[in-house]
């Protein structure tokens, strides 16, 4: 067929006209429109649970940093001083620890204006204490008064480190007294994007599950002004989405980046690749109900069964390090002389066979959404089958994962593969409490294990780490022994934070203390 | 129908035809014959060999190898196992609960065919496969629990088109006529209806064949079907997605696997629907 | 009007019985809704308490109804991943899935039809064997999959295209759109916006051509087959024999018959274009209802995924009674069945 005829068919016309258009449209370099000034642009994948800073518990804490502020900022590890004043400036306690006095700062308003005074401190800890996602925090305060508008007295019922609780990344926020009456009124008043909050940003725009807009508060208490007066948050689901948004130019910074594309990566020079400790580590628990798991040997050749270096590898991507118990290092109360379990296939079969155990079945749940899971999970089902038990592996949504294991405990799973960290940087109060603590109804304890001593241990520590923190820190290390000899779990690896920096920028390190968080009002240009 | 089916022949009627069936084959083949034909079976399986991740195409992995240091081709092989399954298990279900309903339907007529088609009517009120997502959301992800939401979506087009070839059957004077002679009903609905439906029913089915690994591909492709270490390919598809840009031959391979399985079922499915009645308007 | 009659009545049924089955699997199966609702710290006391509020101690008919009442009414319940109503995020999302099956479907309806008309044309030459095989090879292919190549050729190796998004970001703060009928990059042409137009039809090109792949082959292969059928009518042999020119038969009188039944298919496409967006949209990023969707279905976000399932049940029905409606205008041998 010649050109010539091709071309008189209206239909070719057609489709070379279109295609001409197409080829027009693609190869269109799209001129490259000026910045818009003083924007700064992120890609994450934090969505926005809630907007409510007392009911706040989750992956929100991204944003909600930068709206809201505490009393006090826990520093990273390793920084003196331990704290830096937020909405108190200086606080002191009592020697039983009983009593805490923080004094506020002069000056500190909220968003609309109204000052951050005692009164906004009082309501704000009642309304967490009461009704807060986060609220146990609070269970040793007995009540707070106000002598004056910048003094706030903490009375406790029993000795607790308030300076640490305070600083929590959740329920310890000072929200405006207004924003707290408006939601008490109307559970959903946060949700359409308001903030009842005095930080360096205020919420500017918010299109839920797409984008946060936050924009500088101007008359924020600091002396250092932020560099950016708007920052523009995608939300974007996918870790991967997020990377190319950095790469292509489309954002500024993308956070949640995969941890498989750290190796190409760093190969990129115009990134930094930093590498810091954070508070997730990954657990499993042994259903201690069912035999022969309720026996701590086949546990502990269980424990010994796992190649714990390729896990941490393959997991972690080389981001890992293998973890000593529940505790994540650079966390109170980490010890470093508890002990961990290698490798020992032989032996771990010997102890099998001399307690009994033969052609044992074991299920393994854990979170098909989670990625690095995804990755570990098949190689603890390979060690499992290396030392003659089969491992059924199941991964479940999240959320059902959890209903199963708390509804039935004895017909659960027997092994449950969990990513874990601290509602704030107290592993004991909450790691080595809230997973094994024994408990009527399945709280976290997802291992269902009860022992007394170990509860006693636990429970005494948690009550001397307000007034003396070396005891503490003693019956802590000897409950860590007991998880280390009892195995109620399998400690895999704590997962260390990569932070992927674009060089032209600089950007706060990341603290430790606020996991989720990044904190915009120290993004500068380098 | 003895007649038509005896001469395979237009399997090979042209060179289309022809690659697709051998395609087709080797995908059976590596579904029977998955630990012979992998070059690492047990990998293949779902062992890994954490010192080999990330190998890309090459002489000693043809494909690569994935996330987990597993040959990439292995696995693919394998994958072939789940594909087929649920290929044959939906499909063949699917057919044989619609064909049964379908049949009593039309034979029968009256209210029961009303309530049986008012029913099928509201299971294909929902966009195809939407119905599976949701089933297979509440029941939890997995091989089987993918299975079940998928007939649970298919068997309503089996029901109706039985339904209405045995209605017009069921018309038909010679039937009536051996109806009112007192022939027993299921003989009537051997030899009469069901050799009238075979044809449509057999077209059906080979066309539905395609579909349903791309359905269930794209339910382990969200994360929905099966589940990790089994070798499946849209879950490969959806493992080799973070790593589209650096470790592209991970969703690359697994995809086009997808792919030729479907397109050559696709393809003989249409050679088969000739092969019946080249007449019959695609309809 | 009586065939109307029946089909409305029949919708309307449909739709209720829809409704009943996604309330009952919502229901009957575990999940716990706390850990959507809270995040991955929720407690068993947090769990209890949020089941008294959202309705859930109560018993199922209670429930059903209460269900049945606040959706006519337009309370279709809140996400509760999001906290937003469940109908507000669909009106927010709606557009832009909309706009991308337009685009997708009007991709697949110009060149799947042309392909298909031009390959009965040359029916059993070269041209007609690729268009062909073009054509199932669309039909066959995994949309999920072809979006990641497209996404890594294109925009990832050659980067021509970007990789995800609707627009760039830069576009709301340099080229805003002004919101007229609340679909972008029609807006952007009536306001005048034409550099947010060239950005949105950039960011168009992937997930549409993706999105259309297996309407294009559907269509091409209807058209062909139905085009080669109608040739082969003996009203055509007869105006051959007339003396009427290959071009008027060709078209005035083939195409005229052949095209009816492509309307019903493209109907139909269009519904297969439906879920075609979960995961068209999860791909790419687009912000529109299938990505809302799969995050709902991840998360067991009830409240949202029945919302989404009516949506989408509705919107099924609404296409098929419009294609019947067309299917009847140009065929009057519908009424009499």
């Amino acid at each position: 067929m010649s050109m010539k005829t091709a071309f008189s068919s209206p239909r070719v016309r057609l489709i070379a006209v279109v295609s001409t258009a197409l080829l027009a449209v693609a190869s269109l370099s799209i001129p490259t429109v000026a910045q818009g000034a003083g924007v700064f642009k992120v890609a994450t994948s934090a969505a926005v649970t809630t907007w409510d800073p007392v009911q706040s518990f989750s992956t929100e804490a991204f944003y909600m940093t930068n709206i809201y502020e505490p009393l006090l900022w826990k520093n990273p590890d390793g920084i003196t001083p331990e704290y830096s004043p937020a909405l108190a400036t200086s606080w002191t306690s009592s020697k039983d620890g009983k009593t805490w006095t923080f004094k506020l700062r002069a000056g500190a308003t909220f968003h609309d204006g109204s000052p951050v005074n005692s009164a906004a401190v009082k309501a704000s800890f009642d309304s967490s204490k009461k009704i807060g996602g986060a609220g146990f925090i609070w269970d040793p305060l007995k009540s707070v008064e106000t002598p004056s508008d910048d003094t706030v007295v903490l009375t406790l019922s029993y000795a607790a480190p308030m300076d640490l609780i305070a600083s929590s990344t959740y329920g310890a926020y000072i929200v405006n007294p207004k924003a707290l009456a408006a939601v008490a009124a109307d559970s959903k008043y946060y949700e359409s994007g308001k903030d009842g909050g005095s930080g360096p940003y205020t919420i500017s725009s918010y299109k839920a599950g797409s984008s946060v807009v936050l924009s500088a508060y101007g008359k924020h208490w600091a002396t250092d002004k932020p560099d950016y007066s708007t920052i523009d948050i995608s939300i974007v689901p996918d870790g991967i989405t997020a990377q190319q948004m950095m790469t292509s130019g489309q954002v500024d910074w993308s956070t949640n980046i995969p941890l498989t594309s750290m190796a190409t990566l760093k190969k990129n020079k115009k990134y930094s690749v930093i590498t810091y400790k954070s508070p997730f580590n990954y657990v499993g628990y042994f259903n201690t109900l069912r035999a022969p798991l309720n026996n701590p040997v086949v546990r502990q050749a269980l424990s010994m069964a796992l190649n714990y270096r390729d896990i941490t590898a393959i997991g972690g991507q080389g981001y890992g390090t293998q973890a000593r118990g529940v505790v994540p290092a650079g966390i109170y109360p980490y010890d470093p002389a508890i002990p961990q379990y290698s490798m020992a296939r032989a032996k771990a079969k010997t102890m099998l066979d001399r307690a009994g155990v033969k052609d044992l079945k074991i299920k393994i749940t854990y979170a098909s959404e989670n990625s690095a899971e995804a990755r570990f999970v098949p190689l603890i089902k390979d060690a499992f089958a290396a030392i003659g038990v089969t491992a059924e592996v199941q991964g479940i949504l999240f959320n059902q994962q959890w209903a199963a294991a708390k509804k039935d405990p004895a017909n659960a799973q027997d092994l449950f593969i969990v990513k874990y960290w601290p509602t704030y940087s107290d592993a004991g109060v909450d790691n080595l409490w809230s997973l094994f603590h024994s408990s009527t109804k399945p709280f976290f304890n997802l291992s269902y294990w009860k022992n007394a001593a170990y509860d006693k241990l636990v429970d005494d520590a948690i009550e001397l780490s307000g007034s003396d923190k070396a005891a503490a820190q003693k019956l802590y290390s000897q409950a860590m022994m007991m998880l280390y000899t009892e195995a109620p779990g399998l400690y895999l690896y704590d997962e260390a934070q990569v932070s992927v920096v674009p060089k032209k920028f600089s950007i706060p390190k990341y603290n430790i203390n606020y996991p989720f968080s990044a904190f915009f009002a120290g993004v500068k240009l380098s | 129908m003895k007649t038509k089916l005896a001469g395979l022949s237009f399997l090979f009627k042209d060179t289309l035809t022809t690659i697709a069936t051998v395609m087709m084959s080797i995908f059976i083949g590596a579904a029977i014959f998955a630990p012979w034909l992998a070059p690492f079976p047990k990998e293949g399986a779902g062992e890994t060999n954490v010192d080999n991740i990330y190998i890309g195409p090459g002489w000693h992995h043809l494909l690569g190898t994935d996330e987990l240091g597993r040959d990439l081709l292995s696995r693919i092989i394998y994958g072939a196992r789940p594909a087929l399954l649920i290929a044959l298990a939906v499909v063949g279900f699917a057919a044989i609960i619609g064909t049964l309903l379908g049949l009593i339907a039309g034979y029968r007529g009256g209210w029961i065919d009303n309530i049986i088609m008012r029913v099928s009517e509201l299971f294909l009120s929902f966009p195809p496969l939407l119905l599976s997502l949701v089933a297979v959301t509440f029941l939890g992800p997995g091989l089987v629990n993918a299975l079940i939401a998928l007939i649970i979506s298919w068997w309503p087009w089996y029901a109706r088109l039985i339904r209405v070839e045995a209605s017009i059957v069921r018309s038909k004077p010679y039937v009536e006529i051996s109806a009112a002679m007192g022939v027993p009903d299921r003989i009537i609905i051997v030899r009469h209806i069901l050799r009238n439906v075979t044809t449509p029913l057999i077209v059906q089915i080979a066309a539905d064949l395609g579909t349903v690994i791309l359905a269930a591909g794209s339910l382990a492709f969200i994360g929905l079907g099966a589940q990790p270490p089994s070798a499946d390919w849209g879950l490969m598809v959806a493992q080799g997605r973070n790593l589209i840009f650096d470790q592209w031959w991970i969703s690359t391979f697994s995809g086009l696997a997808i792919f030729l399985a479907v397109l050559s079922f696709n393809i003989i499915g249409d050679a088969l629907r000739d092969h019946f009645d080249p007449r019959i308007a695609r309809q | 009007m009586r065939i109307l009659w029946n089909r409305l009545s029949s919708a309307l049924l449909v739709l209720c019985a829809a409704s009943f089955i996604t309330f009952t699997l919502a229901r009957v199966i575990p999940s716990d809704p706390a850990l959507a609702y809270i995040g991955p710290k929720a407690t068993a006391a947090d769990s209890a308490k949020l089941r008294i509020t959202l309705g859930l101690d109560q018993p199922i008919p209670v429930q059903y109804f209460k269900y049945v009442w606040q959706t006519l009414h337009g309370n279709w319940g809140y996400s509760l991943s999001t906290k937003q109503p469940v109908l507000q995020e669909i009106i927010n999302r709606l557009p832009a899935t909309l706009e991308l099956i337009f685009f997708a479907m009007s991709f697949a309806v110009i060149f799947g039809v042309a392909m298909g008309v031009y390959a009965a044309k040359y029916r059993g030459r070269l041209q007609d064997s690729v268009i062909r095989i073009v054509a199932i090879a669309g039909v066959s292919m995994p949309a999920f999959w072809l979006g990641l190549l497209l996404q890594m050729l294109f925009a990832g190796r050659l980067t021509w295209f970007p990789a995800t998004g609707q627009f760039d970001i830069d576009l709301k703060y340099d080229n805003p759109i002004s919101k007229v009928t609340g679909f972008p990059i029609f807006d952007s042409i009536i306001t005048g916006n034409f550099a947010a137009t060239v950005n949105g039809l950039h960011h168009m090109v992937l997930p549409a051509l993706t999105l259309s792949a297996y309407s294009f082959g559907l269509l091409s292969r209807m058209a062909r087959a139905n085009l080669l059928e109608v040739m082969s009518q003996d009203y055509i042999k007869v105006a051959r024999a007339y003396g009427l020119s290959e071009r008027l038969v060709f078209f005035k009188l083939a195409l005229r018959n052949a095209l009816p039944p492509i309307i019903t298919v493209t109907g139909l496409s269009t519904a297969y274009l439906i879920t075609g967006t979960f995961f068209v949209e999860q791909v790419y990023n687009w912000p529109g209802i299938g990505s809302f969707a799969v995050n709902s279905l991840l998360s067991i976000d009830y409240p949202a995924i029945m919302g989404i399932t009516l949506l989408a049940a509705v919107g099924y029905l609404v296409i098929n009674f419009i294609v019947d409606l067309i299917h009847a205008k140009l065929d009057p041998r519908v009424w009499m069945r």
